[in-house]
């Protein structure tokens, strides 16, 4: 226990002195203030808001606006289209085309006119466009306006009023939603940045386990160091120091945002995705933490314990290639659960139960989803002791690997000198 | 103290690397641990300093079986290193720490030993800066600095010239008064015949050869003399084809019987001209070479 103590301090001072460490904090930290200042920023460049606004007067009107132009063979149909579309599309000077079809293309393609539609009848057209954007959205309203002008015109043929069909069309209905559970919408922008926060740092911090394991081996420290300590020591001083150091440096990294966050919350305004990724609930903090640190203790031990079988520094990326893939696999469940919407689909529900992919799968579900207090404790448990029982192995394996230079074993014979060992 | 392993067993999977190994060490003396490679000396040495343990036999300590808690090993590994990028003190004030110290203990302790081995101006400089005899050193503090009852050094003068290899021997001999047992492994055989009283030859896992070295070196058969002369030939004539002569140009006559020794002594000196004559005693080189030579 007193070993395990010195070799934590001594480790995790090894994080502290370390100049790559630090030096990424510090980044880190600025680059998180400077984003968290850029509100301030803009505003010192912005001109003032009056001047602005009489500039606009004295245009005169819309002819900063950007192009629309309606064609048809039949001039009414194009007056009565230009009339809807004007009123539905209030970003752009819509006016009906004079001219071929083919001239108002070349003036879509030299830049005059953003878009034009050319109407076949009342209810077909041709959307014309120079770059379609990838979130163009005029050909959805252009769809909506114009099957409401037919269902008028019908209406109005079959001996309603204008008046009643354009109430009838116009029909406000009211709605309220009320979240009795979690709101996705909400809290998908904080619960995914946690888990990619997750994912960063249990990688980042396995590798780097797995770095200062092959090291020791390649630079012989280990021959004093295994006759100094028992391995289970080594094994859990190197791995909690590890853990502790990227605890201390997401707290620092996070920290750093929220105080300044909370300093610049007026310039910010009713950004809704900074306020939600802000507004992350307490008791969410507690489960990120218990996730956090059994996820990262778990697979620190694994690429602790596959780094000790390798000889040379080399030949660690291909040695924890298979775990890095367990835990990709794991993340990418998790991103397409998320963005698909259900959280609560069947790979989900059976991966928040499995200790490697359960850190993030359940973290995920208890964020997005209603889980009953029962689930998060039967995950908890069982990750808790798979933890540990990964923890006891992997101390094992390093045992056993520590001694062995040369080719790298294969798992079947590693298991079996665990197993005499 | 005494240091005894008894029947020590050790297979790593199928390989059987020690069948049997004993040999009894005494505190006040130097123990030289011979073999050739892959005999199975570090083997014995990881048994020895609980790394893994034996199969099956014992290890005794003034009779009782031996209590890690209690005793302290120094060891200097055969494959040296330690951390190349870390200050000297940092690693060295861990090791004397693992080894149980408490850390104002350890800096006093590994200041003192960088001040004896006249290393002290490197105190605050990462290991890889230093050269190869310096790092030797640093590498022999980590085994002494935690001041502890048995010293095993593998192979601990390679790589040292001439000055620092006495200022080490110095050391090892202060160590060896201080009532330690210190355990030698080399294939050096010059230096385990200076320091050793007591060898073990170990061949094939198995002790080929244990005892003290003097007594060794007597109970050679004397059935040869060794004759330091001038003028060789007449006496190459004269004992024909059980006359050698050796690499430093002295000759070995080979005798019939060691009954002969004094008539044949008597022979040489009256009729010759002879410098000096004496029974040869084999050098440790001869006597490994006998037992470890080619049974692997």
């Amino acid at each position: 226990m007193k070993q395990f103590g010195k070799i934590l301090k001594f480790e995790l001072f090894g994080y502290l002195k370390n100049k790559v460490f630090v030096g990424i904090t510090i980044f880190l930290v600025i680059a998180i203030a400077i984003a968290m200042f850029i509100p301030n920023i803009v505003d010192l460049f912005k001109p003032d808001e009056g001047e602005g606004a009489s500039s606009v007067i004295v245009d005169g009107g819309d002819s900063g606006l950007p192009v629309m132009l309606i064609y048809a063979e039949d001039g009414r149909l194009a007056a009565l289209v230009k009339q809807y579309f004007a009123e539905a599309f209030t970003g752009y000077n819509v006016s009906v085309a004079e001219g071929t079809l083919d001239e108002v293309k070349d003036r879509i393609k030299n830049g005059d006119v953003k878009c034009a539609f050319a109407m076949d009848s009342a209810s077909s057209y041709t959307y014309y466009v120079n770059n379609l954007l990838m979130y163009d959205t005029d050909k959805a309203i252009a769809d909506t306006v114009l099957q409401n002008v037919y269902i008028a015109t019908a209406m109005i043929q079959n001996g309603m009023t204008p008046e009643q069909a354009g109430k009838v069309i116009s029909v406000q209905i009211k709605g309220e939603t009320v979240t009795l559970g979690k709101d996705q919408m909400q809290n998908f922008f904080y619960t995914y940045f946690m888990v990619f926060a997750l994912y960063m740092v249990i990688l980042l911090y396995g590798q780097m386990v797995a770095t200062n394991v092959a090291t020791e081996k390649s630079s012989r420290a280990m021959e004093l160091l295994i006759t100094s300590a028992k391995p289970t020591s080594m094994m859990f001083g190197k791995v909690l120091a590890s853990c502790i150091a990227g605890l201390a440096q997401l707290v620092i990294v996070f920290g750093t945002a929220l105080t300044l966050y909370d300093v610049n919350k007026d310039a910010w305004g009713d950004n809704i995705l900074i306020e939600s990724m802000f507004n992350i609930p307490v008791e969410l903090f507690a489960y990120l933490l218990v996730f956090f640190v059994l996820g990262f203790l778990i697979y620190a031990f694994l690429y602790g314990a596959i780094a000790s079988t390798v000889s040379k520094l080399e030949d660690i990326n291909t040695a924890i290639m298979p775990v890095t893939f367990l835990f990709v696999f794991a993340f990418f469940v998790v991103v397409f659960s998320m963005s698909s919407g259900n959280v609560d689909n069947t790979v989900m529900k059976v991966c928040s139960y499995i200790p490697f992919t359960s850190p993030m799968a359940m973290f995920t579900r208890i964020c997005m989803s209603t889980v009953a207090w029962y689930e998060i404790a039967i995950s908890i448990a069982v990750l808790i002791g798979s933890t540990v029982g990964v923890g006891f192995l992997a101390a094992k394996i390093y045992r056993v690997g520590v001694l062995l230079y040369g080719k790298r074993p294969k798992i079947g014979s590693i298991l079996k000198a665990v197993r005499k060992a | 103290m005494r240091l005894e392993l008894k029947n020590i067993y050790k297979s790593f999977g199928e390989k059987e690397v020690l069948k049997g190994v004993n040999f009894t060490a005494e505190s006040g003396k130097a123990f030289g641990l011979l073999g050739r490679n892959g005999a199975g000396k570090t083997t014995t040495i990881r048994i020895l300093m609980d790394v893994f343990p034996a199969d099956s036999g014992e290890i005794l300590v003034d009779g009782k079986p031996i209590d890690y808690e209690e005793l302290d090993f120094g060891y200097l590994p055969e494959e040296r290193g330690l951390y190349p990028k870390k200050l000297i003190i940092d690693q060295l004030v861990y090791f004397a720490e693992l080894k149980g110290m408490g850390h104002k203990e350890a800096v006093k302790a590994v200041d003192y030993w960088l001040d004896k081995l006249e290393v002290s101006e490197y105190r605050n400089k990462r290991l890889d800066t230093l050269s190869k005899g310096n790092q030797q050193k640093i590498q022999f503090i980590t085994a002494l600095a935690h001041n502890p009852k048995i010293i095993i050094l593998d192979e601990p003068f390679s790589g040292l010239d001439p000055v620092n290899a006495i200022l080490l021997k110095d050391v090892v001999k202060e160590q060896i008064a201080e009532d330690k047992i210190v355990l030698f492994s080399s294939h050096q055989m010059s230096y385990i015949e200076e320091f050793c009283d007591s060898i073990a030859i170990i061949n094939a896992g198995k002790v080929a050869l244990c005892g003290d070295l003097h007594d060794i070196k007597r109970n050679y058969v004397r059935d040869r003399l060794v004759v330091q002369t001038t003028n060789p030939q007449p006496i190459q004539a004269d004992f024909a084809s059980a006359c050698t002569v050796r690499e430093n140009g002295s000759l070995l006559i080979q005798l019939n019987d060691p009954a002969e020794k004094q008539s044949v002594m008597k022979r040489l000196v009256e009729s010759y001209d002879i410098d000096e004559v004496k029974v040869f005693e084999p050098s440790l080189n001869d006597i490994f070479v006998e037992y470890a030579g080619e049974q692997i």
